[in-house]
């Protein structure tokens, strides 16, 4: 029953606050739009037809034979390759940045070719390109004897996918109701941070302690109306992308929401940490601002960037996790990699959550 | 005694907050806690109603201790914050409906005693309406009227009336001696004497830390001796007239400015006939005796006016 009351008392609170209502729901719908129409020449669907010179991704063990080869410039009037991890391959590929995307799998593993459905004639192009990568495998064999290995490129077996994630290659405003519908969601956390910081640190927050109400009721209630709205607030957006915009958002539909809700869940808390850390409103909103700025930048959100190494860090960023997850289950990833990435970005969540209740219980004693 | 608070001792590091106080309060009565900011009013409050604990001494709720039983006494009692305490953007209404179900209020009668609040403390034009936009003495009275919706035997009200119009300030008076003439215990604090001698049948006056009067406004002011003061108004005031009147036993110190003559005699002196024999061959046109106030007696008590850097 405190629970309810707390519950509605929340959702409320938020909705009519006109600040988060602008915020959380126009102001995605306009910058999608906006973003979806002035950068659409990036996203011309022909980009990715185009291979002259094929654009490759290469996942390999740092190497310094093997970039000082594809980076010579006569090796690059033929062929342009650029160094990623493996995620980032799988969605250049979806994303039609590149046209072949070779993963090297580690010792004794068959080496990867993932190619656009559809472009198999594209194989043929990359096995000789393979095929120049154990060339010159060779020659630095010589090299491995000085104690950098390279021998794990040499004859071994050559695996043909074609990936299914090329089906269907993004325009702008599908891209962008996906990276600026994860930031958004981000910025929920904000909605558990106002009400966090309303109903615990305020003054208001000093008469709920004098209330007969339980903390754990209270916390539920807060938490709870916070999720809800932040995530009624991700689905308008969801929603209004795919009825007006027309963007399109895949088959798979429920691990889209399952993703959406386990994004809101992770902002949540972490808001609910900052603000049980600093508790101070304009603190957390400064830091929130700032964090979320970048952690969308370098996950691409606002405009495609390869970062190179530094992407081996960046996709743990929590737009990108999301935006894995998301653009993997719109555009034909596998499960597992989608799950892996909902579990990463639960996982860190349910870690600001047990902090916050921990430093919680010190604050508010 | 609903209450009680014994040799309370509260410490914010170096800084002494409540200095062994000691308070009792008795079923029905509405109790004033007067004192100058920074006297330890809200402290009092914080830790009467568990907010705080202390550093020593012990506060009791209807015959238990705070500490440790918090849940069950806090359906007792009501707390107006000194901080206004809303939900600023949810309506007038819902304010009163949040809070009254969290006391247990539900239902019909919920719905009622929210209407019953919000037209006794004058809200009811602006039900609909949310706190942020209404007035300081509006939200004051919103802020009153969430701890009152479930009726408690004890309300504690800390500085109710700070920085409102005149208007709003009686309506809250108003309203608060309609609840002692419910039978609600009442705690009062407030650094507005004439509030507190309006509405208290008992007043504790604090100064750093401790109560150092206590009483009936009466026994307060009798309580401490006074210089008396009488001003009369004389149609030729002499230099010999003076002269004489300062010879009067009792008499501190005389002065004229214009027709007026201030005269300070020493306490109990009761020599004002005395006075006004010496003064009668002239033509007198008026006598004022000024009697001590309750703010007379703060000043001779603690060398300070309750105003000193008042917040109102
Ligand atoms: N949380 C706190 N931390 C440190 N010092 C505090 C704290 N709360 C109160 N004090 C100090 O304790 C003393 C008593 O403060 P308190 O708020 O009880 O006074 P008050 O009588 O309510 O004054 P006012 O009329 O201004 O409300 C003051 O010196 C104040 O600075
Ligand atoms: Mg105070």
């Amino acid at each position: 029953m405190k629970f309810l009351s707390t519950f509605w008392m929340g959702v409320k609170y938020l909705w009519r606050d006109p600040v988060m209502v602008i915020v959380s729901v126009a102001f995605p719908i306009v910058i999608i739009l906006v973003l979806g129409t002035a950068l659409d020449s990036m996203f011309d669907p022909e980009f990715g037809a185009n291979f002259d010179p094929p654009r490759v991704a290469v996942v390999a063990d740092v190497d310094n034979y093997l970039s000082e080869f594809l980076e010579d410039d006569n090796v690059r009037q033929f062929l342009d390759a650029t160094f990623t991890d493996r995620v980032h391959a799988e969605e250049m590929v979806a994303r039609g940045y590149v046209n072949i995307a070779i993963v090297e799998q580690g010792f004794g593993q068959p080496i990867k070719i993932l190619l656009p459905a559809q472009q198999d004639d594209l194989a043929a192009v990359a096995l000789a390109i393979v095929d120049s990568f154990q060339q010159i495998g060779a020659a630095a064999t010589i090299a491995a004897m000085q104690g950098r290995d390279f021998t794990h490129l040499l004859g071994v077996d050559i695996e043909i996918t074609s990936q299914p994630l090329g089906t269907r290659i993004p325009r702008a405003v599908d891209y962008y109701a996906i990276t600026m519908l994860v930031m958004i969601l981000l910025y929920t956390g904000l909605n558990g941070m106002e009400l966090f910081h309303k109903g615990i640190f305020s003054d208001t927050g000093t008469r709920m302690r004098l209330c007969p109400i339980s903390k754990p009721v209270l916390v539920g209630g807060l938490l709870g109306a916070s999720t809800f709205t932040s995530f009624v607030q991700g689905m308008i957006t969801f929603t209004f992308t795919a009825v007006v915009y027309g963007v399109y958002w895949g088959e798979r539909i429920p691990l889209v929401i399952l993703t959406i809700f386990g994004m809101v869940l992770f902002s949540q808390a972490l808001c609910v940490l900052l603000i049980v850390i600093f508790e101070k409103r304009n603190v957390v909103g400064g830091i929130v601002q700032v964090l979320f700025f970048v952690t969308t930048f370098v996950s691409s959100g606002f405009i495609p960037v390869n970062f190179g190494e530094l992407n081996r860090v960046f996709r743990f960023a929590p737009n990108a996790l999301a935006q894995t997850a998301i653009f993997g289950a719109v555009y034909g990833g596998d499960n597992a990699s989608i799950i892996t990435s909902l579990i990463v970005l639960l996982g860190m969540g349910g870690v600001f959550a047990a902090l916050s209740f921990i430093v919680g219980r010190r604050r508010v004693a | 005694m609903i209450a009680s608070m014994t040799n309370i001792v509260k410490r914010y590091g170096s800084n002494t907050a409540l200095d062994h106080m000691n308070m009792t309060i008795v079923k029905g009565e509405v109790l004033g806690l007067l004192g100058p900011n920074g006297a330890g009013k809200s402290t009092a409050i914080r830790v009467l109603t568990g907010l705080t604990g202390t550093d020593a001494g012990e506060a009791q709720l209807f015959g238990k201790k705070v500490k440790g039983h918090a849940l069950d006494l806090k359906k007792r009692i009501g707390v107006v914050p000194q901080d206004l305490a809303l939900y600023e953007t949810l309506p007038a209404q819902d304010n009163l409906a949040y809070f009254g179900k969290l006391y247990g209020v539900t239902g019909v009668a919920l719905k009622e005693r929210v209407g019953e609040v919000l037209e006794i403390l004058g809200l009811a034009e602006v039900a609909k309406k949310a706190p942020k936009k209404f007035s300081g003495g509006m939200k004051r009275r919103l802020n009153i009227g969430c701890a009152v919706m479930h009726k408690p035997e004890l309300l504690i009200l800390d500085e109710p009336t700070v920085g409102i119009d005149p208007q709003s300030r009686n309506h809250i008076l108003d309203f608060i001696e309609e609840m002692a003439r419910q039978g609600t215990t009442v705690l009062y604090t407030s650094h507005y004497m004439e509030e507190v001698a309006r509405l208290c049948s008992r007043i504790l006056i604090m100064d750093g830390g401790r109560v150092i009067a206590e009483g009936s406004v009466e026994e307060i002011t009798r309580s401490v001796l006074f210089e008396e003061t009488l001003a009369l108004e004389v149609k030729d005031p002499s230099a010999v007239l003076l002269e004489n009147i300062k010879h009067i036993q009792g008499v501190v110190s005389c002065e004229a400015a214009g027709q007026k003559i201030t005269v300070v005699s020493t306490a109990g002196a009761a020599n004002m006939h005395r006075i006004l024999e010496v003064a009668m061959p002239n033509i007198i046109l008026g006598v004022t005796a000024q009697r001590p106030t309750l703010e007379d007696a703060f000043l001779a008590l603690t060398g300070k006016t309750l105003r000193d850097g008042g917040d109102a």
